[in-house]
């Protein structure tokens, strides 16, 4: 048998009033104390020069590197507490990245916490500056660095929704020699943008050049860029016919 | 004389081996081992390169310090004991006593490494961890007869401890402190004293072991030719390994003793 329960206004008015009244001092601690909590937050200091973590390390650069890495990839978790990547200074997380990889020449650990860990800010300047160190430091190691500048322009194309800075991080990866083991998705990038972009005769260059050069010998490849490029050569002609109905 | 020589030598490591040893190395590699579990949670990528090198150099300064102290005791006890009263009244010459305490070193620095060398092993396989247990071996002969100078002069554990690590240190850390000394003459517009400091660190250095007589924990990142970095270090410890016998000989046959 189910049992009934009475309604809620035949219980004592105290009652009712001393459970609303805690109900409300629950709800305003909880906000103060985050509010205390978030002021307990400490920032980021500045760095010190490279030179000087390469001499405070006792011979051991590149492990010391990597675990500031990690002492930083951890400087969000504070008091028990995970804090909002948009407290961080994105200025100071740079110039920290900036220089742990100057610590520890050929890491791909700082371009991974800029691609993967703090580029998860709801922020789009914070993003901004992830992706600027990102597009700065490839040129260290474009062989260890592609997949990062990869990522980099996705996240600028769908998550910043800044098709410049993804159209120019995706022309630096298609530019890179031949020699550069990379696969040709990433090379391709560029004329999937400038598709996008509705820049179909530039995309289309692009594509033809692509194949006429001995760079891609993969059939498969040849074969993708082919259907694309009568995919885009049919657009261009579907574009150019719409004026003169 | 060689026989005198293994019969103190023995004699002198029957002091040193204890069960005690062996438990502090098991508690000592098992730390090793959990601080490395932690740090492989903690790393996103080269997890197992940064958990060998942080193990490797965890290690290396528990083992750096233990010799020390180890070495420091034993010839503190000596003093204490007056053993070396009693050892000069018979046929010994004092150099046997500095041989039988180096083949002491020898093996107290093989009998720490060779732990060392199985866990490397394991997380990094065989020849690195050859090459680590190898350096490690060399660097741990150098600061333990460092250490060994130290307790002769100084008498003291203590004080032998500090002046031994102070060297060690001081060694590791000379390109920081040459880096502020080249700032503060920067600094002091190339000031007479800023400039004498930096003069006379720079004559400090050449009685320091350089940089390149420690076992090179960067390996464990990079390919690199192990057998050429090892054979750097062995010929930059050889050097001064001779000169700290050649001390600590010196120091010791000017050693008045009370009979």
């Amino acid at each position: 048998m189910r049992r009934t329960e009475r309604p809620m206004a035949s219980l004592p008015r105290p009652l009712l009033l001393a459970f609303m009244l805690l109900l409300l001092a629950q709800i305003v601690y909880h906000h103060a104390d985050g509010e205390r909590i978030e002021n307990r937050y400490r920032g980021l200091s500045s760095p010190y020069s490279a030179d000087i973590y390469r001499g405070l390390a006792l011979g051991s650069e590149q492990l010391f590197g990597y675990l500031l890495a990690i002492r930083l990839q951890l400087h969000d978790n504070q008091v028990g507490k995970h804090f909002r990547y948009s407290l961080i200074d994105y200025d100071l997380l740079a110039d920290w990245l900036d220089r742990i990889t100057e610590i520890s020449q050929g890491t791909e650990y700082p371009m991974l916490l800029a691609s993967r860990v703090y580029s998860s800010t709801g922020d789009p300047e914070q993003l901004r500056k992830m992706l600027e160190f990102i597009e700065r430091r490839f040129d260290d190691d474009p062989q260890l660095h592609w997949r990062r500048l990869a990522e980099a322009s996705v996240m600028a194309k769908h998550k910043l929704g800044d098709m410049e800075i993804a159209l120019r991080m995706a022309r630096k990866l298609a530019r890179q020699p031949a020699s550069l083991n990379m696969p040709n998705w990433a090379r391709d990038f560029e004329f999937l943008l400038l598709a996008e972009l509705n820049e179909l005769e530039s995309a289309i260059t692009m594509i033809q050049a692509l194949l006429q050069t001995e760079a891609v010998n993969d059939p498969d490849e040849r074969r993708f860029l082919q259907g694309k490029l009568s995919d885009f050569q049919q657009k261009l002609f579907e574009s150019q016919q719409i004026p003169d109905k | 004389m060689t026989s005198q020589t293994i019969a103190l030598f023995r004699y002198l490591m029957l002091g040193i081996v204890s069960r005690r040893l062996f438990s502090l190395l098991a508690i000592l590699l098992l730390a090793a081992i959990l601080c490395g579990s932690f740090l492989q949670e903690l790393a996103i990528i080269n997890g197992a390169a940064i958990v060998s090198a942080f193990v490797a150099d965890l290690l290396r300064y528990c083992m750096v310090l233990l010799a020390l102290l180890m070495v420091a005791s034993a010839v503190a006890e000596d003093y204490e004991s007056r053993q070396f009263e009693r050892l000069l009244t018979m046929p010994l010459a004092r150099w046997q006593y500095i041989a039988a305490q180096f083949l002491v070193i020898a093996s107290l620095c093989l009998l720490l490494v060779l732990p060392v060398f199985l866990l490397m092993s394991i997380y990094s396989g065989v020849a690195i961890g050859c090459y680590w247990a190898l350096a490690l071996w060399l660097e741990l002969m150098l600061i333990s007869l460092l250490g060994l100078l130290a307790i002769l002069s100084l008498e003291k554990v203590p004080l032998a401890v500090f002046f031994s690590l102070a060297i060690y240190l001081l060694a590791k850390l000379s390109g920081l402190i040459s880096l502020m000394l080249a700032e503060s003459v920067r600094l002091s517009d190339g000031s007479a004293a800023s400039r004498a400091m930096e003069l006379i660190f720079g004559a400090i250095l050449y009685l320091v072991p350089d940089t390149g007589s420690f076992a090179q924990n960067n390996v464990f990142f990079h390919a690199v030719d192990l057998f050429a970095t090892l054979a750097d270090q062995f010929f930059s410890v050889a050097v001064y390994l001779l000169f700290l016998l050649a001390v600590c000989l010196v120091d010791f046959y000017r050693k008045e003793f009370n009979f």
